[in-house]
């Protein structure tokens, strides 16, 4: 039998090597995560594997197969599209229309004020009020919210962070106003503080404080509210930050196992509160990695938990949320994004994910239309009731390939997790800074592989449209928004018993102090009608807000770019300038408004940086005036402004202004990145900006034009 | 001049433009700063110009975002000189120092500019010498210069500052004995940041084994004693000692002179360079102008003439003309 197989293999190599005219020692490519991907797979490839035992079925240990016996023979996972749109009023009416469409569950996106802990009248918040999501100030927002919507039958997903304390409380009494207790509400808060610290930046607190809310909310919900998700840990931003799957599996499994330490210090019992733990990933365009990321998922999870020593079933099965990639869609050709986002959600669902989020094909570029968002969910209606992929549990187990992917993934990333328990565990590892430096790495050799060709975008680096479609996206007047919650605040206030407020909100100052559980006392501030900026600055007074410090790598983006005659090109300019000028063409890259997506600007920074550019890197959450100054001070000849969350139509000309105000000659050119929709870009011309880089723009060429307009701007004053 | 006036107003972006004209690498520019910087001095100021230095990660800039913080509530204009390392391969760089200098950065009584190393003076960067003498005259109390690493520290001792402080972190009295000799001398202030939670004890052991360090040292004048202090940036404690020591030091050294003597050596040496600077440049420029450089160096690497040969022939034709 073996002499055969043998046999057969040498043939088979012998035709391989015949067809391809390669030899099979070099036919194999390499992942983003360093895996090697061979041509074929074999028997041999499945025997000898550390983590998957090829012999479980679906619902036992280690459940790779899955966490439940039959799957979505007998129920489909549940389609949950995740939305918001400015007003709670404009939400409630898509979530209404959504659930008629066979939604099953609502999951709610916020705006990044709320994020942040800052009410819609809050001046630092300006440009940010219901953009990306819909603001609450007060618990009559989230009444409005969930208007005619029965919390006691439908779950809830929220994804807040930051300010996850008031907006828990709002929503448990927002549904005790409806009359539903608290226990029977269902659903999940992200409550995931320490991927915020690597890659979205959302965080109000500084890493210690922020773990003890995150603490206190699973040891509340352990005991008061027994189906409610006290958490979901959650890979997804990682790789939207740029991680690969490694990574992104690693560090979320790492968070996941400092949460359980964090509710055990609590005097917990693990079973308690195990079961309760939610998990979300993020799956992106490589087909078969992102199934086998979600099986090694489970394995992993399976193996920390015994560790830990859970005993309940229960908690030793990791239950997954799934969203497609909104970084692997893009802003040229947007219908492809269509396709992409139908391959990720097989991915998911051949992964075996309870739940699925599929993104809107305008995502790139703006908050999902009506019609987009029914594309969206239809890509999942049409995946359960045409394509028979319910049919079988786990279709793919035994395949030669995805088991020895699965065991490979998860030998990886275990060693990961090693390495950050060796540095004491995540907590630790947030504060030294390592996570996040590793994802940045990451996205940058990502980056610059697309850049240099060597990763096919289709539509964007190849087999471009030459007739871009016109696409029509939700547009947002963000001042009207701000206008209308400002006023809903002030009625609120005027409304309000302020002694009961003050007292309450004392009150939770004194529990952080004391070190109490801060849930229960933030519910009654609430419940008085204080808003959410009123509770989060209380607690700030006890425990300050974080300011990250910010690292960079370096020389990762143009290692791959030796030789290549377009870079070759941007570094000669560069001397050419530092010749005739003195200094190097000296750019400063800035994010401002409460937006902390920073993987576009650190990707710049870097990558001009190793072009030969001198970059000043601003700070997180700046205001245009303080960008102006640093802009001055510093006397850069551009500014580059990353925008993702759509506040620039504000912040932009309100940056004009201010460096006018401070020298009325200056000369400093800026241009703008990110998500910019089309029909800004006349708006934003108009306010003096020289050029616009959307989604996918290829970073040597951007830079390139960046020097040229410097060059002209300072020809044109000589 | 008008751009001397503008600095003397306070104005921002004078200001700035005369830090580019200071740094700049272009010749002409060269001229200009001297004689910019020849007005300037005529117009002195009284800023006390500081040197922080450290090793990287000992929370140079978050000490010096937490002690600015102080300083501006004080009403204090403070200027800073952050000096950042430029990649040798590429000649950019990455500024990043204002990433940790949020809450002081947007401070109108502060002044926060950036400069790339550029590989010289080890570390020590092309006109931060001439940018402390613009802020000085715009009237900013303080001037920090911050650089990263150790090693220039005798540079900014001696070149640059009034007082040079060394940052450092707990638990790096281990170090402290390979680079003994150079810190007692050159330091006037240690100060051990990081002396907050967990590594309070850690702290307290290391300012002890620096204090035992100095002991070492023989005062060969009455200059001011040099200083170990205990601070936290993120906790913002020890902050009003080292502002007390800063202005201790500065009186009693002012008092016996050895404040002035200190900046008239400065200038001493500074005038030297630009000097140097100066006839090195001319030299170059005669040295090549008739191309004999490029045929004598060739005869030697073809074995015509020996290369001691060719440069008394390069000498001799200099000091001829």
């Amino acid at each position: 039998m073996k002499t055969k197989n043998s046999d057969n293999y040498t043939k088979w190599q012998k035709s391989f090597e015949r067809e391809t005219k390669i030899d099979l020692n070099e036919a194999s490519s390499e992942t983003d995560e360093g895996i090697k991907i061979k041509p074929v797979y074999t028997k041999a490839d499945i025997e000898n594997l550390s983590f998957v035992d090829n012999d479980s079925l679906p619902g036992q240990l280690p459940y790779t197969r899955g966490p439940k016996a039959s799957m979505y023979t007998n129920r489909p996972w549940t389609i949950r599209q995740y939305a918001g749109f400015s007003t709670a009023e404009e939400s409630n009416d898509f979530y209404k229309k959504n659930l008629k469409s066979g939604q099953k569950g609502l999951s709610v996106a916020f705006d990044l004020p709320t994020h942040r802990g800052y009410d819609s009248d809050d001046d630092l918040v300006m440009g940010d009020v219901g953009k990306a999501g819909v603001a609450i100030d007060t618990v009559e927002d989230m009444k409005i919210l969930f208007n005619d919507i029965p919390l006691d039958q439908m779950s809830v997903s929220m994804t807040m962070n930051g300010a996850v304390l008031p907006v828990l409380s709002s929503f448990i009494v927002a549904g005790e106003e409806q009359n539903v207790n608290k226990n029977l509400l269902s659903g999940t808060i992200q409550n995931d503080i320490l991927k915020e610290f690597m890659v979205r930046n959302t965080y109000i607190y500084p890493p210690d404080p922020s773990m003890k809310i995150v603490a206190d909310i699973i040891e509340f919900t352990s005991k008061e509210m027994p189906k409610f998700n006290s958490i979901s840990i959650s890979g997804y931003h990682m790789q939207e930050a740029g991680a690969d799957n490694v990574l992104e599996l690693a560090y979320t499994l790492a968070d996941g196992m400092e949460y359980v330490r964090a509710a055990l210090s609590k005097g917990l019992d693990i079973d308690d509160f195990a079961p309760r733990l939610s998990f979300f990933f993020a799956i992106g365009t490589d087909f078969f990695m992102e199934i086998a990321k979600l099986r090694a998922a489970r394995t992993l999870w399976y193996k920390i938990m015994k560790d830990f020593g859970a005993k309940n079933e229960k908690s030793l099965i990791l239950r997954t949320h799934c969203q497609t990639s909104g970084v692997s869609l893009t802003e040229k050709d947007p219908y492809n994004n269509i396709i992409r986002t139908s391959y990720e959600a097989l991915s998911a669902i051949l992964g075996g994910t309870q739940s699925l989020h599929t993104n809107s094909f305008d995502e790139a570029i703006a908050l999902p239309t009506d019609e987009s968002a029914r594309i969206a969910r239809n890509t999942q209606l049409i995946l359960q009731n045409e394509t028979g992929v319910t049919n079988t549990v786990d279709p793919l187990a035994g395949s030669y390939f995805i088991e020895s992917l699965t065991d490979e993934l998860s030998k990886k990333a275990w060693e990961v997790i090693e390495e950050i328990e060796s540095l004491g565990g995540m907590t630790k590892a947030v504060k030294a800074g390592v996570p996040k430096l590793k994802i940045e790495e990451s996205a940058t050799k990502k980056q610059a592989k697309v850049d240099s060709g060597s990763r096919v975008v289709v539509g964007v680096n190849k087999f471009k449209n030459p007739k871009e479609p016109k696409v029509d996206v939700r547009v947002i007047d963000n001042n009207r928004v701000r206008d209308d919650q400002i006023k809903k605040i002030n009625d609120v206030k005027a409304s309000r018993d302020q002694k009961a407020v003050d007292e309450s909100l004392a009150k939770l100052v004194t529990a952080a102090k004391e070190d109490s559980n801060l849930l229960a006392r933030s519910i009654d501030a609430i419940k008085n009608r204080a808003t959410v900026g009123e509770v989060s600055k209380a607690l700030e007074q006890v425990y300050g807000r974080h300011f990250a410090t910010s690292l960079s790598v370096s020389g990762v983006y143009g290692k791959h770019f030796e030789g290549d005659e377009d870079f070759m090109n941007v570094t000669k300019k560069v001397n050419i300038f530092e010749e005739e000028n003195g200094r190097r063409p000296r750019v400063l890259v800035v994010k401002m408004g409460q937006d902390g997506h920073d993987r576009g600007a650190k990707i710049v920074a870097t990558s001009f940086a190793d072009m030969g550019f001198d970059v000043d890197m601003g700070p997180l959450f700046q205001s245009p005036k303080d960008v102006a100054k640093d802009a001055i001070e510093n006397d850069v000849h551009a500014i580059g402004v990353s925008t993702l969350a759509a506040g620039h139509k504000t912040l932009v000309p309100e940056l004009m202004k201010s460096l006018k105000e401070i020298d009325p000659k200056s000369k400093i050119i800026v241009f703008v990145g990110g998500v910019i929709p089309e029909q800004d870009y006349n708006f934003l011309y108009e306010n003096n900006i020289s050029a616009i880089f959307g989604p996918g723009s290829n970073i040597i060429e951007s830079a390139e034009k960046v020097i040229d307009l410097i060059s002209d701007k300072i020809h044109e004053h000589n | 001049m008008q751009l001397v006036e503008k600095i003397i107003k306070g104005e921002r972006a004078a200001i700035a433009k005369a830090i580019t004209l200071v740094e700049s690498s272009r010749e002409n520019d060269k001229n200009e700063s001297r004689k910019l910087i020849s007005e300037l001095l005529n117009k002195p100021g009284k800023s006390i110009r500081v040197g922080f230095s450290g090793p990287p990660g000992v929370g140079k800039s978050t000490f010096i975002e937490s002690f600015g913080r102080y300083l501006v509530e004080k009403n204090y204009k403070l200027g800073i000189l952050a000096i950042d390392p430029s990649s040798q391969i590429t000649g950019g760089s990455i500024l990043g120092d204002k990433t940790r200098m949020i809450e002081i950065s947007k401070n109108p009584n502060t002044f926060i500019r950036s400069t790339p190393s550029r590989g010289s003076l080890g570390g020590i960067s092309v006109g931060t010498r001439e940018a402390s003498i613009i802020l000085d005259a715009a009237g900013y109390d303080f001037i920090f210069i911050e650089t990263v690493g150790v090693g220039q520290s005798e540079t900014m001792a001696t070149n640059l500052v009034d007082i040079f402080s060394l940052i450092v972190g707990p638990g790096s009295g281990d170090e402290l004995q390979g680079i003994k000799k150079g810190i007692t001398e050159y330091a006037d202030i240690f100060i051990v940041n990081k002396n907050d939670g967990d590594l309070k004890s850690e702290a307290s052991k290391t300012a002890s084994d620096y204090k035992s360090a100095i002991s070492y040292y023989k005062k060969s004048d009455d200059t001011a004693d040099k200083e170990v202090l205990l601070v936290s940036a993120i906790e913002q404690t020890g902050m009003k000692k080292v502002i007390e020591t800063i202005q201790n030091i500065v009186s009693q050294n002012k008092k016996n002179k050895n404040f002035d003597e200190r900046r008239a050596k400065q200038f001493t040496y500074w005038i030297e360079e630009e000097v140097r600077e100066i006839i090195q440049f001319n030299i170059q420029k005669k040295i090549r102008a008739d191309g004999s450089i490029s045929q004598l160096s060739q005869k030697v690497m073809d074995g015509k003439i020996q290369m001691f040969e060719a440069i008394e022939a390069i000498t001799q034709n200099l000091q001829n003309k």
